[in-house]
């Protein structure tokens, strides 16, 4: 049995390079959701659960960190495991996002078999 | 271009900036690309042709990031990043790919240069191909389709005088 993932990014290519890797990695996924920034994210998160996000920091309208403070404000975060995937691997700006609540961080860019460990990690294997 | 990126402001490359984009530069291609990245001495002659990208940084450290590909790896380098054929690749993809490869170089690089840093990125911005190795710290990669370059210019935080 698969799982669903909403992956949250500006970026049509990089939304589409995730989804490649994600096939890459030969997880099953049953549903990928996409979204432009935090606020598309949300709205779809109202009208369609999924398994974990993943999601990019730097974005317009809403950001990565406001992304998860309303996930967190709203309750999904202790129900929908929340990862960052980001080109910034400075220590600050990790410990800022798991601090946040997410429960990963992936620095771009990332092999198969990095994706494919986080997300079994977070899945707790009943999926992947 | 943000103020603290004019020519008068320009500071030398600290010594291990040449190592770092050199090494990172290859993990990251070959990451993104699952093909070998060679650095290689280049004498730019590929580069008045090539299409260039610019992420400014600021924070801890002011500078801009460049990468310049080739016209060959320009066209290519969109199939391999999303897993296409050439002729599925929709108007405009290409350049996204190019802004996208940028913003990750960049961000990596700059992580292992200063990884206790704080550091805001602007958006990237394709620029004239020249800017890419004036006066400036840079690695040439040789890749199977061609030519790519990353450089890095480090400034002063104030603006010119």
């Amino acid at each position: 049995m698969g799982f669903s993932v909403l992956i949250v990014d500006d970026s049509p290519v990089m939304r589409g390079f995730i989804r490649r890797v994600m096939t890459l990695s030969g997880l099953e996924v049953d549903n990928c959701l996409e979204a432009s920034d935090g606020e598309e994210a949300l709205e779809q998160l109202r009208h369609e659960a999924v398994d974990v996000i993943l999601t990019d920091i730097n974005m317009p309208r809403m950001n990565g960190e406001e992304f998860l403070r309303r996930l967190d404000s709203e309750g999904l975060l202790r129900t929908v495991p929340t990862l960052v995937i980001s080109t910034d691997a400075t220590k600050a700006r990790m410990l800022r996002m798991l601090a946040l609540g997410a429960e990963g961080y992936m620095t771009k860019p990332f092999s198969p078999e990095t994706l494919r460990e986080l997300l079994e990690r977070v899945l707790g294997g009943k999926h992947a | 271009m943000p103020e603290h990126l004019h020519p008068s402001n320009v500071v030398a490359a600290d010594p291990d900036i040449s190592g770092i984009l050199t090494r990172i530069g290859a993990e990251v291609l070959e990451t993104m690309f699952f093909d070998e990245a060679v650095a290689t001495p280049c004498d730019h002659s590929w580069i008045p042709s090539a299409a260039s990208v610019s992420v400014a940084f600021e924070g801890s450290h002011y500078g801009e990031f460049l990468l310049s590909v080739s016209p060959e790896v320009a066209r290519s380098i969109t199939p391999s990043f999303l897993g296409v054929d050439l002729e599925d690749v929709a108007d405009g993809q290409g350049s996204q790919v190019l802004l996208e490869l940028a913003n990750i170089l960049c961000g990596s690089v700059l992580s292992h240069l200063w990884p206790e840093s704080d550091l805001r990125l602007a958006a990237p911005e394709l620029i004239r191909a020249e800017r890419a190795i004036e006066d400036i710290a840079h690695q040439c990669f040789v890749l199977q389709e061609g030519m790519l370059a990353i450089s890095i210019r480090k400034c002063r935080p104030d603006g010119p005088d």
